[in-house]
């Protein structure tokens, strides 16, 4: 006998080899449907969601934003470190907040007043990144843009003030404080960009831009 | 004893499958060789990628304030492309604090006219575009105060002129960009070339003494106000012609004419600014 030739089986055998031929059959002929899903279940359709989520998580990144920036923090792990996570809603709001309240307060040509300051803090803040980077400093452009337009928030709130109450001598003093605070809020950052030998050259302007808007915050009535 | 039995480690060869390092040998060097082992190495070919030639420390917004900027590794955009990149105009920023004190105070004494000296080498933008801007900021705000005092003097309502803004940034924004592109042309024409940087740095220093002159232009004497006018036009026209003077006698017989004009024209600007910024009409 060859090795070729079948060698006969047991008829247990035969049996079992002949259900698990069925078996195989059967799954092919009744297609993939019923075969148990091995790879994992498809993904689940993506959900759009909702607005106010984008909204609520955008709002909260600006008021974080706005409490490293702004707000007095002596545990501040690096005062000179920029902000991580800057976006530029909370400027641009901050920015036409300011011009609509100047706007508001004055009595006549309101929409020059709105236009002019917005030029005035917009162009400001493009024209203050730009100075820091031909000074040599090394900065990231829409990062400074954001800073120079967080630090903005307490001018907004003296505008506010000033808004609310007509007193010429308790405008200068609120506008004095707000551009103060401004101010300090946005030399660690500025400072730290460039040369200790040009920090001056640097800061000054920021200075100029702030005292000028807190002079049109005055002026305005 | 290098008797040749297989018992002695020889100086000479290192058996065995460890790698060792051998003693001092007789002729002093010490030789370090590594015997292929069954340790697997790890090439840095992957690495090799991020580390450039020279591995530079990375950089981020509070790393070094060299001056090498990042711009100078790669190609520069051709032609007159590069006058729209930042890095075109750094060289012409590249002073420091004390610089810029320095100059300003050149500015207040005209009648040394070692101004051009000092600065031809290094002349700067950063001083004339940030004393003009800060010149239009005093100017509306002193214009202002002195309409608010005038009128509330008189009891008269008054309202905030915006426009004073508008108007002294384009004067003085245009006056220090077009008078000096203007003499420079002329000075071209006359074959005594002059450096237009060189033009602007000084026109932009000799509005300095402007910022004092308006500020104290804030007394409500008439008199007083031209006086001002009249010093501060006359040292600001002094200090750009005298720095210039030198170099315009080259130009040939007509220098005087030019000289003449730059200084009638710095005047004519002090006498401009008094009469739009403190004529109140009540």
């Amino acid at each position: 006998m060859s090795l070729t030739d079948t060698v006969p089986l047991h008829a247990s055998s035969q049996s079992d080899i002949d259900e698990i031929e069925n078996l195989i059959n059967a799954s092919v002929h009744s297609g993939p449907a019923t075969v148990l899903p091995a790879r994992p279940p498809s993904p689940p359709r993506a959900q759009i969601p909702p607005v106010w989520d984008t909204v609520k998580r955008d709002l909260s990144r600006i008021v974080s934003n706005l409490k490293l920036v702004v707000f007095p923090n002596p545990y501040r792990e690096d005062p000179g470190k920029a902000l991580r996570d800057w976006d530029l809603w909370g400027p641009f709001f901050f920015i036409v907040f300011l011009g609509l309240t100047l706007s508001w307060s004055a009595s006549v040509k309101k929409s020059e007043v709105f236009a002019v300051a917005f030029a005035v803090l917009a162009a400001g803040a493009v024209i203050l990144t730009l100075n820091v980077l031909l000074l040599g400093g090394q900065i990231i452009f829409f990062q400074s843009l954001s800073l120079l337009g967080y630090c903005l928030f307490p001018l907004d709130v003296g505008a506010v003030i000033c808004l609310l109450k007509d007193n010429v001598i308790l405008k200068v003093i609120v506008v004095c404080v707000t551009l103060a605070w401004s101010s300090w809020a946005a030399y660690p950052f500025m400072s730290s960009a460039v040369n200790p030998r040009r920090k001056a050259l640097a800061l000054y302007p920021v200075f100029l831009m702030y005292v000028s808007v807190g002079f049109l915050i005055i002026a305005i009535d | 004893m290098m008797a040749g039995k297989y018992t002695h480690l020889d100086n000479q060869k290192v058996s065995g499958s460890v790698d060792s390092v051998p003693a001092v040998t007789d002729s002093g060097e010490v030789a370090i060789k590594f015997a292929d082992s069954n340790l697997e190495t790890f090439p840095p070919s992957q690495a090799r990628g991020k580390i450039s030639g020279g591995s530079r420390p990375p950089r981020d917004a509070d790393d070094t304030f060299s001056k090498t900027s990042l711009g100078s590794d790669e190609a520069q955009p051709g032609g007159w492309f590069r006058s729209f990149t930042v890095d075109a105009y750094k060289p012409y920023f590249d002073v420091d604090t004390s610089d810029v004190l320095d100059r300003i105070k050149e500015s207040l004494f005209p009648f040394k006219g070692s101004f051009t000296e000092k600065t031809a080498s290094n002349p700067d933008l950063y001083g004339p575009f940030w004393i003009c801007t800060t010149l239009i900021f005093v100017a509306a705000a002193i214009g202002t105060f002195v309409t608010y005092v005038a009128h509330e003097l008189k009891n008269q309502e008054w309202n905030y002129d915006i426009n004073l803004v508008t108007w002294s940034a384009g004067v003085f924004y245009g006056y220090v960009t077009i008078v000096p592109l203007g003499l420079y042309v002329i000075l071209k024409y006359f074959s005594a070339p002059s450096g237009l940087v060189q033009l602007f740095c000084l026109y932009g220093y000799s509005l300095f003494v402007f910022i004092p002159a308006l500020c104290l232009s804030v007394v409500p004497l008439e008199i007083f106000r031209w006086v001002i006018a009249g010093v501060a036009g006359f040292m600001s026209a002094t200090f750009v012609a005298l720095n210039l003077r030198a170099h315009i006698m080259s130009a040939g017989e007509r220098w005087f004419f030019i000289v003449a004009a730059i200084f009638l024209l710095q005047v004519a600007l002090s006498v401009v600014l008094k009469l739009y910024l403190f004529t109140v009409t009540v």
